[in-house]
Order: structure tokens, then C-alpha cells, then sequence
């Protein structure tokens, strides 16, 4: 399977191309346009295997939709151009065996055994976050390919890094994160705007996103009619 | 100090790399991400009163961040809205920044409130502009792309297009057309800009988009 990152950063589709026999699962509604020979296999199952209504509800939760599009080729040479709802980037990460957490919406798309869960944050940094409360957990070996509002830069973690909780797209779970006061003192914080981020330790790769739709909803919602 | 726009036009954001010593001032939750080993601090943007009337007739920020360091690190410095960011690097002069588009500046620049005028108001613009001056760079962002041009005489921008100028340029208020295509034609009230100076100007306005948005809403 060959993929190529289209538009890059602002309205970043994918293109793949599919060999016979090869699939990939993506996010229901993410597909823009296909060949003829790609047949899609919509299923609330995960590709590796376990899966059914529990997981499907548990997906809803996170952000994620209930079902997933799988989709595979029936000749060779087939193509599928994909993309995310909102304006903003994708990325590509390779995933050999370990387990990558992504925030809530950003999954994309995803190849060969990668299971797709959804994991619970936990109260304190859901309330403080301003992210949703749910991480989808993302484990096996394969492709998995990401979306953002903004443009995503990596990030290789070796020690310590900071990230404003809305800007966190996803992160190895090689990394340990706690939430913290940016500054130094709790009310400079919030004065400051930045009020709680999050603080990784560890070593592993990290992806933040340089635009957070709150921040942008709460520049537009005043100015929209009230319903 | 090392500072880079990335990503532009779009979703520019802004890398500065700081060594030991070196700050930079930037507006409340311009932070995405930092390294750990970079302090933030907070201060009111001025003093007490022109902070405050800063944030509720200006639209800027309150409070504004130092960020400093005792090694090396970076920080990522981004606005709410998609956009381009540019720099101007002051020697001495002033720069007329709108409400909402100042981001970061090195420290030796100063952050001031200047009146816009009624004229302003009406157009639009807000009553109050950020008056940027001293020696330094700073930084600011648009909804949309940046545009520039250095201005003779005259030239129209559509309110809510318009992002720095230099404080020579003198800001009119005007119908687009006549009365009828004024009011039909969407333009609506322009702004009519005296040169000689240079101008910034934003190729998407966020009075477009909500009312964009809000005709869509049922």
C-alpha cells in the first residue's frame, strides 16, 4: 500500500494506493473519493477481529463514530482519497507493536492489525483539559494516520516537554503525563490564558497541533445569533 | 533569539528558540507548547488601568507572558483563529496594530493603547488600536492571508480587512458606492485609507464568517 499526503497544511487529504487483497479502515464519512474496485465494509468491528456493539458504543463516546469503514481492493492498482472534517493537517505514524493514544477525534485512519479503543482520562484532567475526556488507544503494528485543527509538528520527547492540553494530538504511551500549572503560581496561570498544561516525561514521539478549536469557538460564538 | 513562522499561510504559528537570558513577551494562551525547561511568567500588560482598558476597549489581552530561560529551549506561539502571522522589525518607529492581531514582541518593545477615533468605531475597527514602538521585533497574526502595500494617496480597504499600519496613514470611514449599491452590494461601510504609509491588510474577515455562519443557522 503507498500513500501520499496531499495539501499539506491546511486541507491535507491522503491518497492511497491499494494492491488486490490490501485494505485499510478509516473514520465513517472520511472518504472523498475511490475507484470502482475498492468494495467498503462498513462494521462497528475494529479490523482485528474483537469488536462488535460494546466497542462501536464506547467509539461514540470518544468522539469517534460507531462504525467503521473498512475498505478493501478487489483488482490491483485501486485508489482512495480521504480526509477529515475540519480544516487542518494529517500525519503518518508507523506503529511496531507498541500503543499510541490519540485524542479524541484526530483518528483517521488506520492498516493492518491496529486495534482502536477508546480509554477513559480520568475526572481531573478531563475537567481541566478542555479536551474531551476520551483517548482512543491505538495498539498493534501498521500504519495509523492522523488528523488535527492546525498544523501538526512532532515532537520527540527525551525528558521532559510541555504542551497546552487543547494543542495534544496523540503521544506514545512509552511517555508519562500529568497535568500542571503552566506558570509558576496557579492564579498567573489562568490570568495568563494558558491556564492548566500538561507536562510529559519520558522518551517517545509526541504530535501538537498549532491551532485549538476552543480557542477559535470562543473568538466566533459571540457573534453568532443565539438559537 | 531565534524565531520562525511555520506553516503559513494558513495555520502559521511561530518557533522561537531562547538561550540563556533571552525573553519574549507574548499574549495570554498564544502558548501551544514548550520545552520543560522554559518559565512562563504572568504581568499585567502595562499598568492596572491600561491593562484593563486593554482587554475591554482594545480586545487585547489583560495579562501578557514572559518566557524565559536559564538553559535553551523553545516555545510555540500560535492565535485562535487560522491565519497568517508576519513580522516587523521596529527601529524606533510606530506601528498601528488592530484589536486582536498582536502576538508576541521581544521585551524591549512597547505595548501601548492608542484612540482609533469614532470613525474607527463605526467602521468597524474598534475604538482603541495597540501602538506598538521601540526597537525590536514583533509579531502578529490575521484571519486569512497578510497582504501589504505602501500607500500615495488614497485606497479603500473593506472593513474588518485591515490589520497594522504605520501611523501616517490617516483612516476615513466611507460607502463603498452609492447609497443603493452600499446596502445591496454587501460592502456596506469601507474604509478609506491616506497615505503616504504602508498597510496590512487580511484576505478573510471574522465578521464574514459569522455572518456567513449565521445565515446558515435555523
Amino acid at each position: 500500500m503507498k500513500y501520499q499526503m496531499l495539501c499539506r497544511p491546511a486541507a491535507t487529504a491522503i491518497r492511497f494506493q491499494l494492491e488486490q487483497g490490501e485494505g485499510i479502515t478509516c473514520e465513517v464519512g472520511a472518504m472523498i473519493a475511490m475507484s470502482t474496485g475498492l468494495t467498503v465494509n462498513t462494521t462497528s468491528k475494529s479490523r482485528g477481529g474483537s469488536g462488535g456493539i460494546i466497542k462501536g458504543l464506547k467509539r461514540m463516546f470518544s468522539g469517534e463514530n460507531f462504525f467503521l469503514n473498512h475498505f478493501t481492493a478487489q483488482q490491483s492498482n485501486q485508489s482512495l482519497l480521504i480526509g477529515p472534517a475540519m480544516m487542518g493537517d494529517c500525519v503518518h505514524h508507523t506503529l511496531t507493536g507498541g500503543t499510541m493514544i490519540v485524542q479524541g477525534t484526530s483518528w483517521l485512519a488506520s492498516t493492518g492489525n491496529i486495534e482502536i479503543d477508546t480509554s477513559w482520562q480520568g475526572f481531573s484532567s478531563a475537567l481541566f483539559s478542555g479536551e474531551s475526556m476520551f483517548w482512543v488507544k491505538c495498539s498493534g503494528a501498521g500504519d495509523l494516520f492522523l488528523s488535527s485543527y492546525g498544523a501538526i509538528y512532532p515532537v520527540q520527547v527525551n525528558g521532559e516537554y510541555t504542551v497546552d492540553t487543547g494543542h495534544i494530538v496523540a503521544f506514545e504511551d512509552t511517555l508519562q503525563f500529568r497535568i500542571g500549572k503552566a506558570g509558576k503560581s496557579l492564579i498567573g496561570s489562568f490570568l495568563g490564558g494558558e491556564g492548566l498544561v500538561c507536562k510529559f516525561q519520558g522518551q517517545g514521539t509526541l504530535y501538537c497541533q498549532s491551532h485549538n478549536p476552543p480557542s477559535f469557538g470562543k473568538l466566533l460564538g459571540p457573534k453568532l445569533r443565539p438559537r | 533569539m531565534e524565531a520562525e513562522i511555520r506553516n503559513r499561510p494558513a495555520f502559521a504559528n511561530l518557533i522561537v528558540n531562547l538561550q540563556a537570558g533571552e525573553k519574549i513577551v507574548a499574549e495570554a494562551d498564544a502558548m501551544a507548547s514548550m520545552s520543560s525547561s522554559i518559565e512562563m511568567s504572568t504581568r499585567w500588560n502595562g499598568s492596572v488601568f491600561s491593562a484593563l482598558a486593554r482587554r475591554y476597549l482594545g480586545s487585547e489581552s489583560m495579562f501578557v507572558n514572559e518566557f524565559t530561560t536559564s538553559s535553551t529551549g523553545h516555545v510555540v506561539l500560535t492565535q485562535p483563529f487560522p491565519g497568517d502571522m508576519a513580522c516587523i522589525e521596529l527601529q524606533g518607529n510606530t506601528m498601528f496594530l488592530q484589536p486582536g492581531a498582536f502576538i508576541a514582541c521581544e521585551p524591549s518593545v512597547n505595548l501601548g493603547l492608542g484612540w482609533a477615533g469614532w470613525r474607527s468605531y463605526f467602521g468597524g475597527e474598534g475604538l482603541f488600536r495597540l501602538k506598538v514602538s521601540g526597537k525590536g521585533r514583533v509579531w502578529f497574526g490575521a484571519y486569512g492571508a497578510i497582504f501589504t502595500r505602501d500607500i500615495q494617496d488614497e485606497y479603500i480597504v473593506d472593513t474588518g480587512h485591515l490589520v497594522a499600519y504605520e501611523p501616517s496613514i490617516n483612516i476615513r470611514l466611507g460607502l463603498a458606492g452609492g447609497i443603493f449599491s452600499s446596502f445591496f452590494g454587501g460592502e456596506g461601510l469601507v474604509t478609506r485609507v491616506k497615505g503616504p504609509g504602508k498597510i496590512y491588510m487580511q484576505s478573510r474577515s471574522f465578521d464574514g464568517l459569522a455572518a456567513w455562519t449565521n445565515s446558515h443557522l435555523y
